[in-house]
């Protein structure tokens, strides 16, 4: 074991860490090695535990835990979270924020040379940090970035600090493709600083392409644990077989007959969104677009491009647009509340976030027996049995469905979500990247679901807004929006395999680097 | 439990006090302290016990009623204009209660008390009605960001009822927000109701109502205390004891909604 022996010391180490809370384990008997220079990823579904292990390493645990075991750390550890929004403070600019901690650093110093050294560190800690043009960017206020920039701007923190060690949680999560390839770049600039980096995800990609030491974890153990490559071409454990699978393409459903009429039909749609009181932006035009009977499309497009006003413009959530929407033939009403009970009960619209749209007072069942009610005139009883076939069906047995959404994992709601959607009968589902904020394993589960409904029901119509390439390896066509524009849609095999639009040849690319894992 | 104690003590003395009372004594000397009265008597030479006993029924019942009535017209108004998409409707609805929050609520009560001499009925109309404009803001407010999540996009999506989506869901949400106003304005009519009891709207000068007592025997603050001290805590109890009772009942939902298997 020579090996063993040339590794460097490692910063910071846990020895069987076990967190209790309610006498019961979410973290048991786990054991960690940080080395400096190094990516250790923590990989498993959520609730397996990988948070809370991250956090042990900055002292911090859930309240009312019993915590067992060992952890060393060191005194500078930074902490990157999923929402980085949330620790910046939105009343100070960025300089602020940062020359706060740098002033601590500058102390010693003579008081005429602390603001000039203050900011000498304050624009190395940015350029770090991967934001070159640091200094356009610190006269803005955290909700003037973006979501990449405002992580940079937390992990510039980190640094100004002095931190040895930097725990990221799910930096790529609900990210776009060309987001995460620059967030994979910016955490092994990082490491290469000597930095040990602890990485928190469930996004096998950007694991495989940063790590260099995979923990598994599950229900607050770690599984198996080893270097990416072994893990991914021999996986030991039978859970991280099934991590790896859900990565696997989806079987879909081949067959759309060619002379499927149309069923939905957009023409000259020019979206705005009111900036105040006067002027508007265009937030997407799309001179046409068609969907067929029993067709899976997908929108693809970063975040920002404009494919979730479409999406809202079909449901006749987003009013403020021209042109015509056109369900058999007829002009779809701009507004929902224009629509009647058909026309509504025709296009259902699945939302991003499950946990906001549903009622927090209301048991799941009920809320979505309602659509049975309202949209097809069911009576109370026959509609609950029905949602409660479809939940069932949708893998939400009936000890599931009776709780309050506060009681349920984010896939079981957006399960529930769907069956809310499909009790309507629908025949066009829009799916607003209902699968961007779940782990692999459940976003698998989701997709699965949605393979089924396309082969099962031949009158259904899936729309996929999405900004994941692999997701939109579901649909029979895609269209890919960029800025607002629609750039380019044609059969999902034309376009993954011979993109043709510049912006669609860099996602594609995007795509197949970091699955390559590069 | 605490609030329980704390708001019961002066709602059955507002409630029942009447018929405990008894007959009036004759009027004895003013603040005197002893001499058969436990509590001393008044400015007028009156027993305070007895007073403490009659005066609990206009000031609770007034001061309910005007908070009540505030709510019943500004939860509707509030509910409506944070769910409608008209413009031209949401400022038809806000932009009058504008202009009546902008003249001081007490000017407005002098104003209307000078041409119709209103009794205690009058007196609680009147109050609602310049609690009105804050309590309707209030409400829009809060429930103008409930209106904009999307589970009520996705109510409107299954063709609910406007009903069910502004009371069953938007209402129902912004109940923490509403409990906590509504202890504060509970507190902000009772001193209203007082003072205008002070400047002779809607009460006799001499009235036994708590609010009058404080103001009418603060002149004998320093020779007999009793007179202010124990109709003021009786107000203050009823004022924390309700938001006391609106605290733990909110906390207990939330503790029941939160826990999670």
């Amino acid at each position: 074991m020579n090996d063993e022996l040339t590794q460097p010391d490692p910063v910071a180490e846990i020895t069987n860490l076990r967190v209790e809370i309610d006498g019961r384990a979410i973290v048991d008997g786990v054991d960690l090695r940080v080395l400096p220079g190094k990516v250790t990823a923590l990989v498993g579904a959520s609730g397996s535990g990988k948070t809370t292990t991250g956090l042990a390493l900055l002292g911090e645990y859930p309240p009312g835990a019993r915590v067992t075991g060992d952890v060393r750390a060191p005194a500078g550890v930074g902490y990157v979270p999923q929402h980085p929004a949330a620790v910046l403070n939105p009343a100070r600019r960025v300089s602020a924020l940062l020359y706060d901690i740098a002033r601590d650093r500058v102390r010693h110093l003579h008081r005429r040379e602390r603001k000039a050294a203050a900011r000498a560190h304050v624009l190395r800690a940015l350029a770090d940090a991967q934001l070159p043009d640091g200094e356009a960017l610190l006269g803005r206020y955290p909700h003037q970035l973006s979501g990449g920039q405002q992580q940079r701007v937390v992990l510039a923190q980190a640094l100004l600090l002095g931190a040895r060690v930097i725990v990221a949680d799910e930096p790529t999560t609900g990210q776009d493709a060309l987001t995460k390839s620059r967030i994979v770049d910016e955490l092994s600039a990082v490491a290469a600083q000597g930095i040990a980096v602890v990485l928190l995800s469930h996004d096998l990609d950007v694991v495989r392409a940063l790590a260099d030491d995979v923990l598994v974890m599950r229900a607050g153990q770690v599984v198996e644990s080893g270097p990416p490559e072994r893990l991914w071409v021999a996986p030991r454990h039978e859970w991280t077989r099934r991590l790896l699978d859900a990565q696997a393409p989806v079987a879909k459903d081949e067959t759309v007959s060619d002379d499927a009429g149309t069923l939905l039909r957009v023409q000259d749609l020019t979206a705005r969104h009111r900036d105040g009181s006067r002027g508007a932006t265009v937030a997407v035009r799309v001179p046409e677009l068609t969907l067929r009977a029993g067709e899976c499309l997908a929108v693809v497009g970063r975040s920002g491009s404009g494919k979730t006003t479409l999406a809202r413009c079909l449901a006749g959530l987003h009013r403020d647009h021209s042109g015509e929407i056109r369900l058999d033939g007829r002009a779809l009403p701009r507004s929902l509340r224009q629509r009647d009970r058909e026309q509504l009960a025709a296009v259902q619209y699945v939302f991003q976030d499950a946990r906001s749209a549903f009622d927090e007072y209301r048991p799941v069942l009920a809320q979505v027996a309602r659509t049975a009610v309202r949209l097809r005139g069911v009576d109370e009883r026959t509609a609950r049995a029905e949602a409660l076939t479809t939940l069932t069906r949708l893998g939400l047995p009936e000890e599931l469905a009776g709780r309050h959404p506060a009681r349920l994992s984010g896939g079981e709601l957006q399960r529930a979500a769907l069956a809310r959607a499909l009790l309507a009968h629908p025949r066009v589902l829009i799916c607003d990247e209902i699968t961007s904020g779940l782990d692999t394993v459940t976003r698998r589960g989701i997709l699965d679901v949605l393979a089924g409904l396309l082969r099962d029901r031949d009158d259904l119509s899936l729309v996929l807004i999405t900004h994941d390439l692999d997701t939109a390896r579901l649909a029979h066509r895609i269209a890919v929006l960029d800025a607002g524009e629609l750039v380019e849609q044609g059969p999902a095999e034309q376009v993954l395999s011979e993109p043709r639009h510049p912006f669609t040849v860099s996602l594609t690319e995007t795509t197949a680097r970091l699955a390559a894992g590069t | 439990m605490l609030g329980g104690v704390v708001i019961g003590v002066p709602l059955v003395l507002a409630l029942l006090g009447p018929l405990f009372a008894g007959e009036p004594d004759p009027r004895g000397m003013s603040f005197a302290l002893g001499d058969g009265h436990w509590l001393g008597t008044d400015f007028v030479g009156r027993d305070v016990w007895q007073q403490v006993l009659h005066g609990g029924r206009p000031v609770v019942l007034t001061a309910l009623a005007a908070t009540a009535l505030a709510y019943a017209v500004a939860v509707p108004l509030g509910l409506l204009s944070a769910l409608t998409h008209r413009r031209w409707l949401e400022e038809l609805l806000m932009r009058p209660l504008d202009v009546l929050l902008a003249v001081p609520s007490l000017l407005l009560i002098l104003l209307v008390a000078s041409v119709f001499e209103p009794g205690a009925v009058g007196l609680a109309l009147l109050v609602a009605v310049v609690n009105i404009p804050d309590a309707a803001r209030i409400v829009r407010a809060a429930a103008a960001e409930v209106a904009a999540r999307p589970a009520v996009e996705a109510l409107r999506m299954q063709g609910e009822t406007w009903w069910r989506m502004a009371v069953g869901y938007v209402g129902r949400a912004t109940l923490r927000t509403l409990a906590a106003d509504a202890g504060v304005r509970l507190t902000g009519v009772l001193y209203l109701v007082a003072t205008a009891a002070f400047l002779g709207v809607g009460v006799a000068p001499d009235a036994a109502d708590w609010a009058v007592m404080v103001d009418r025997n603060r002149t004998g603050l320093a020779v007999q205390p009793w007179a202010v001290v124990v109709p003021a805590l009786l107000i203050v109890a009823l004022t924390t004891g309700s938001n006391l009772l609106f605290d733990a009942a909110l906390d207990k939902r939330s503790t029941q909604k939160e826990r999670r298997p």
